[in-house]
């Protein structure tokens, strides 16, 4: 239902079953492993939010997820499915894609196009007309600056051009790396109002953020990662509210609070 | 003095558009890879001699063996993306790509110095010699027809990238190899292709170049400065930049001859090299930041 070639874009899904399954997960990039055996669940139809501190391992999960790097134990599985091994184009095409940290349009194309390029694994052109129509109405500015070149828009803008490109796959998961990075707290608000928005629409999502206390108000469920292992699960309330979490995490570094009791 | 340098410009806008072609391909090679082909200049003297060959061979006209000689340059192009290109680092792929096609060049030379001695020739055709007179000008039929077929292939490339699903993922690796993985495009799939088909425009301007020209291998490092000074000064990575800067090099360079002297037309070719890059640093239409990759 949800594979690329899905006739119809965004429709609810059941907040129940686990979509995503990470088991033992072992990964690094040759200098010794940086993932240490992380184990969780992404839930389909929530939002899952990985917070942790820098170093700890987050960019490298979602390297792992999106088949850039193999991890070297353990498996993870989408819907049951082992995609450990599969490319990254193999795993675009399950359903999941990825909107990464640094900007990633293509400047020089226009917005139109760079949306259109989202469905590049699609070919029926019917299908991607009907996608865009859809995607549109959900994002105005792909109508309002479609001929424009995507690099004169200004980074918030992008970001939403970019979330806009990733659903042109209809994807059942999207997994977004530091979505806030590099957006002023105006832009940031409407981004995070944005991810609600396509979670409306159907779509399961695994986002990282270093901006913890925003990304785990938005999250059904939070996931807070530590040297390269999984120190607490639960729900985003859960983690939010947790004692330690919030004395090391969500207090910054400048003025940890005092543990509620 | 006024007639002859009009004809000096319509020549230099004649060859300029087969300059063109060749330039294309380097400059897409570049674009998509980071790779800088040095070995350019031996693929357009190959292709030259491949005509040569079927030409005095077996009677095949120039223009009519393009249909060997084309395929012939895209497979040699793929197999040296294959065998040696993919194997470069991402990293340090620009620097090595330089040494790596300076290897396959000076493999080439050779083997063309040993099949076909190192005494220059020329391709002949009916209509090498000839020119059709016209509104007072001598428009040598070669020129003509080398004009024509460079259009119509660089119309044929350009309609290739902005007409078609391939041409749109070589437009993508080409601005952003990363982001084109991430929307599914196989990278290198798209590189192994663009290098053939940057390679195999060479035949064209290869069986132009040696039938306005006597050569042997050795002319290749003439050539080779001269494709690498138009796609500078056009923007590396830039088709339309290097059309223009093919036209506009060897355009100039046609004038000088005729206004000022022939030993002066390739000093003043390299001398715009270096004063347009003194104003614009990337070329004429090159992106005025540096690459993000």
């Amino acid at each position: 239902m949800t594979s690329p070639s899905a006739e119809r874009p965004g429709q609810s899904r059941a907040a129940s079953g686990v979509l995503l399954s990470l088991d033992g997960v072992v990964a690094g990039y040759g200098g010794g492993d940086v993932l240490k055996g992380v184990t969780f669940d992404v839930h389909e139809g929530g939002i899952t939010c990985i917070v942790g501190p820098n170093g700890a391992g987050k960019s490298t999960l979602l390297a792992a997820v999106s088949g850039i790097l193999r991890p070297r134990l353990g498996s993870i599985s989408f819907r049951g499915e082992n995609l450990v091994g599969s490319s990254p184009r193999a795993i675009l095409g399950r359903g999941i894609v990825q909107v990464p940290q640094n900007h990633s349009l293509f400047r020089e194309m226009s917005v139109r196009e760079n949306v259109e390029m989202g469905a590049f694994l699609v070919r029926d052109r019917r299908v991607v007309a009907e996608r865009l129509e859809h995607i549109t109405s959900l994002f105005p500015i792909v109508a309002q600056r479609a001929r424009d070149k995507a690099g004169s828009l200004s980074g918030g803008q992008q970001r939403l051009v970019e979330f806009a490109r990733c659903l042109m796959l209809d994807p059942a998961l999207v997994v977004l790396d530091e979505p806030s990075m590099g957006l002023d707290p105006k832009t940031l608000r409407s981004m995070f109002e944005t991810v609600r928005l396509m979670h409306a629409d159907g779509r399961t999502i695994l986002l990282v953020e270093q901006n913890a206390r925003a990304g785990l108000r938005l999250a059904t469920h939070g996931v807070v990662l530590e040297n390269g292992r999984v120190r607490l699960t639960g729900t985003g309330r859960e983690v939010l509210e947790h004692p330690e979490i919030g004395a090391l995490y969500l207090g910054g570094a400048v003025a940890p609070e005092p543990a509620r009791s | 003095m006024g007639s002859s340098i009009v004809q000096a410009i319509i020549d230099g806008v004649l060859t300029g558009g087969v300059y063109a072609l060749m330039a294309a391909g380097l400059t897409l090679i570049f674009g998509v890879m980071d790779i800088i082909n040095v070995a350019q200049g031996i693929f357009v003297i190959l292709g030259a001699y491949l005509s040569y060959s079927l030409s005095v061979h077996a009677g095949i006209d120039p223009f009519l063996g393009l249909l060997i000689t084309i395929p012939a340059l895209f497979v040699v192009g793929i197999g040296v993306e294959w065998g040696f290109m993919r194997r470069l680092k991402e990293g340090d792929r620009t620097a090595m790509s330089i040494l790596v096609t300076y290897a396959v060049s000076i493999v080439i030379e050779g083997v063309l110095n040993i099949s076909f001695t190192v005494n220059y020739v020329q391709i002949h055709a009916w209509y090498v010699n000839r020119s059709v007179h016209l509104l007072g000008f001598y428009l040598p039929y070669i020129y003509v027809f080398g004009f024509v077929m460079a259009a119509v292939l660089l119309i044929a490339l350009y309609a290739l990238l902005y007409r078609t699903r391939f041409g749109a993922s070589v437009r993508a690796s080409l601005q952003d190899r990363t982001a084109a993985r991430l929307v599914g495009i196989d990278v290198r799939r798209v590189s192994t292709i663009s290098f053939g088909i940057g390679v195999a425009v060479t035949a064209a301007g290869g069986m132009v170049f040696g039938a306005t020209n006597a050569f042997n291998a050795s002319t290749s490092y003439d050539l080779i400065s001269r494709l690498l000074a138009i796609v500078i000064l056009g923007g590396l990575g830039s088709m339309g930049g290097a059309l223009v800067a093919a036209v506009f090099m060897l355009v100039l360079e046609d004038v000088v001859a005729v206004a000022w002297s022939p030993i002066w037309a390739t000093a003043v070719f390299f001398a715009a090299l270096v004063v347009v890059l003194s104003i614009r640093p990337a070329g004429l239409f090159g992106r005025q930041v540096a690459r993000a990759q």
